[in-house]
């Protein structure tokens, strides 16, 4: 029973940074349509930002960590503006975009390799306590994982259902061409978008470098499992890619209790199969 | 046939077998490295390549093998990518010509050593730990202690420390495998046993699942097969998640000190030993030079590395001498059973046992206040 709950709480807490990544991913791509793979190397130098700031520059932590998501929404929409938009424009095909988005991906994680070295990036400055429900335990930090979820998650959504701009970007994610033909500028609202996507993902960077550290490969699973539970939330559902970053987080945690560990991707890739084929629009269905 | 054509005959003869045995010099002698260069794990490529290449140059500086010089050609295998291994080590036999190679990473190794088997091309392994390196090429040595050898090693020192169950953490990989296996066999062996083995993929950040269900065994003590960073990493969780049993690692570097933080100290490592004593001049020159040139001391990585290129030197020193067209990987092994004993870095020689290893001292280290201090010699057969 109190590996059940170890798992169960491990679920929980991989589950809220499994959900911020999904959140700022399903943002651009539900919005603008392109799939950014540089998602990924976006959100880890988001984190060496934060680490860098914080470690060489000796800034106290909270503020590495607003400036580093400062830093990560110009990087995001910088990767719009010079990269994809330029496509855009020029009326390019959906897969030219994304080869433009792996180029950028490919680039990016090797940028990060030699400006900041391929070792493992850590910050001591912030220590954090370790809290036990029974016999299980969790970490403050774990803690701030699943409050950052919940309130970036209430943030997004109140944002998106009560302001201005909220509603012109669900207005575009829904039908884009209509969403030009009454005025809304498509540009202007990519830019938000991209902005708020990686500002998102800065966050989940902030508190991975506290919980496992920073290296240039994390990028990688960072965009996959983003983009898994994009597809199998729905595309374009904000609450489909949560509830979808929880599953594939529960799946892999809980479905290892009977099972050797060795099978953790099998198992939940396995899973996700079978789920897309029972229902191929996604968890949540968008009318 | 009269005494001048006979004397004509034999200066031409003796002119071809001059000429074919310049012919066989190298204009120069090309070893390849197969390491680690980027992907998840570029650390160790940094190290082994520096410890190879500090032994080129000070080969080179002393005017190279009879004034022909050694040339390092470095492939990278991404980390542990099997088929980036096996396309480095073809450009290193068909386009470089190396006659020698330097592979490291279990997986690696047993990639490319098919091909240096058919295309008869020498290897010497300081890096990989398989079981399965061994005995199964005539071409293939390895110059540091296999997985059977630490596992050996941990189950020893553990046993020792009065554990009687014991759990094991590894990464989803043939290393992992090879040393999960050899270890169990340890351990089970003394009549001890084994309650969890838990595996990850390699380029996992989060191992939450593993370790809760190392901890959910009960287990007296950990061996904690993960190489850097991950081994820092599993340390820092099991640490975290209350486990206070003693943690027995097979390497540990600077960066996994780091990763792991304040939960490093007491951690003990079972694994080659390389250290610079005043006893072994040799040491003491080695960590110096590389010191000097990288800025950091050597670990026994670059140490074995370092020692490989001067085992493959001797050799086509010593196959020189015997004449005839002696570059080649068949020339090489042949020199080497003539007499498997060499100089060695670790002080006095090594000695290439039967099956192709080089036997090492196993030693045991503890983790205090961010340094490892040597404990003891354990037992690594």
């Amino acid at each position: 029973m109190d590996l059940l709950i170890q798992l169960t709480l491990n679920g929980l807490f991989n589950g809220a940074h499994f959900a911020l990544l999904a959140m700022g991913f399903a943002l651009i791509f539900g919005t603008t349509g392109v799939v950014h793979f540089a998602y990924g190397p976006v959100y880890a130098v988001g984190a060496y930002a934060i680490w860098a700031l914080a470690a060489l520059v000796g800034l106290p932590f909270w503020a590495a960590v607003l400036l580093g998501i400062a830093f990560t929404a110009a990087l995001g929409v910088g990767c719009y503006l010079f990269i994809y938009r330029p496509f855009e424009i020029s009326g390019s095909p959906p897969f030219v975009v994304l080869v433009a988005s792996l180029g950028l991906f490919i680039v990016m994680k090797n940028l990060i390799g030699i400006v900041f070295g391929t070792g493992v990036k850590t910050v001591d400055s912030v220590a954090y306590d370790v809290h036990f429900v029974g016999n299980a335990f969790f970490t403050t930090v774990q803690l701030g994982q699943v409050a950052a979820a919940l309130l970036v998650g209430c943030g997004i959504a109140l944002f998106l259902r009560a302001s201005r701009y909220g509603k012109a970007i669900r207005a575009m994610a829904d039908n884009r061409e209509m969403a030009t033909v009454i005025g809304i500028d498509t540009t202007r609202l990519s830019i938000l978008v991209f902005a708020l996507g990686s500002a998102v993902s800065a966050v989940a960077g902030a508190l991975v470098l506290l919980r496992d550290g920073l290296n240039p490969n994390m990028g990688f699973g960072a965009v996959f499992v983003a983009f898994v539970a994009v597809i199998v939330g729905g595309v374009g559902s904000l609450r489909g890619a949560v509830i979808a970053a929880f599953l594939l987080a529960f799946v892999q945690s809980l479905g290892m209790w009977q099972i050797p560990t060795e099978w953790q991707n099998t198992i939940v890739f396995v899973v996700l199969f079978g789920f897309l084929l029972a229902r191929p629009s996604g968890i949540v269905r968008r009318a | 046939m009269s005494k001048r054509t006979l004397f004509a005959a034999l200066v031409l003869s003796s002119a071809l077998t001059s000429g074919a045995a310049l012919a066989a010099d190298p204009a120069v002698y090309k070893i390849g490295g197969i390491f680690a260069m980027t992907g998840a794990s570029p650390h160790y490529g940094k190290v082994m390549s520096a410890g190879a290449q500090l032994a080129v140059d000070e080969i080179n500086a002393q005017g190279g093998i009879d004034g022909i010089k050694l040339q390092l050609v470095i492939e990278d295998h991404k980390s542990g990518s099997a088929q980036a291994a096996v396309a480095g080590m073809n450009r290193l036999v068909d386009v470089e010509g190396v006659k020698a190679v330097l592979p490291s990473f279990s997986t690696v190794t047993l990639a490319t050593m098919p091909i240096g088997d058919q295309k008869k091309v020498m290897m010497i392994n300081g890096g990989g730990v398989s079981a399965q390196t061994v005995g199964t090429s005539p071409y293939m040595f390895n110059i540091r202690s296999m997985a059977s050898d630490l596992a050996a090693g941990i189950a020893h020192r553990a046993a020792e420390q009065g554990a009687k169950k014991l759990a094991q953490i590894a990464i989803k990989s043939e290393f992992g495998d090879a040393t999960i296996a050899a270890t169990t066999k340890a351990w089970e062996g003394m009549g001890l046993k084994m309650v969890a083995a838990e595996q990850f993929q390699a380029d996992a950040a989060n191992i939450d699942t593993q370790v809760a269900k190392l901890r959910a065994s009960q287990p007296d003590a950990i061996a904690n097969w993960p190489t850097t960073p991950q081994a820092g990493l599993a340390v820092k969780r099991m640490r975290e998640l209350g486990m206070k049993q003693p943690v027995y690692c097979m390497e540990w570097t600077a960066e996994d000190t780091k990763v792991a933080g304040k939960h490093a100290e007491g951690v003990e490592v079972v694994t080659d030993y390389f250290a610079a004593t005043d006893e072994n001049p040799w040491s003491k020159r080695f960590a110096d030079a590389y010191r000097a040139k990288f800025g950091e001391m050597p670990d026994f990585y670059a140490a074995n590395y370092y020692e490989g290129v001067y085992v493959i030197a001797e050799l086509i020193r010593r196959a020189k001498a015997k004449g005839g067209d002696y570059y080649s990987g068949e020339r090489l092994v042949q020199a080497l059973w003539e007499n498997p004993t060499f100089d060695s870095v670790y002080g006095k020689t090594l000695t290439f046992r039967k099956n192709g290893v080089a036997q090492k001292p196993v030693a045991v280290f503890r983790l205090e206040n961010g340094q490892q201090t040597f404990v003891k010699f354990t037992s690594g057969e």
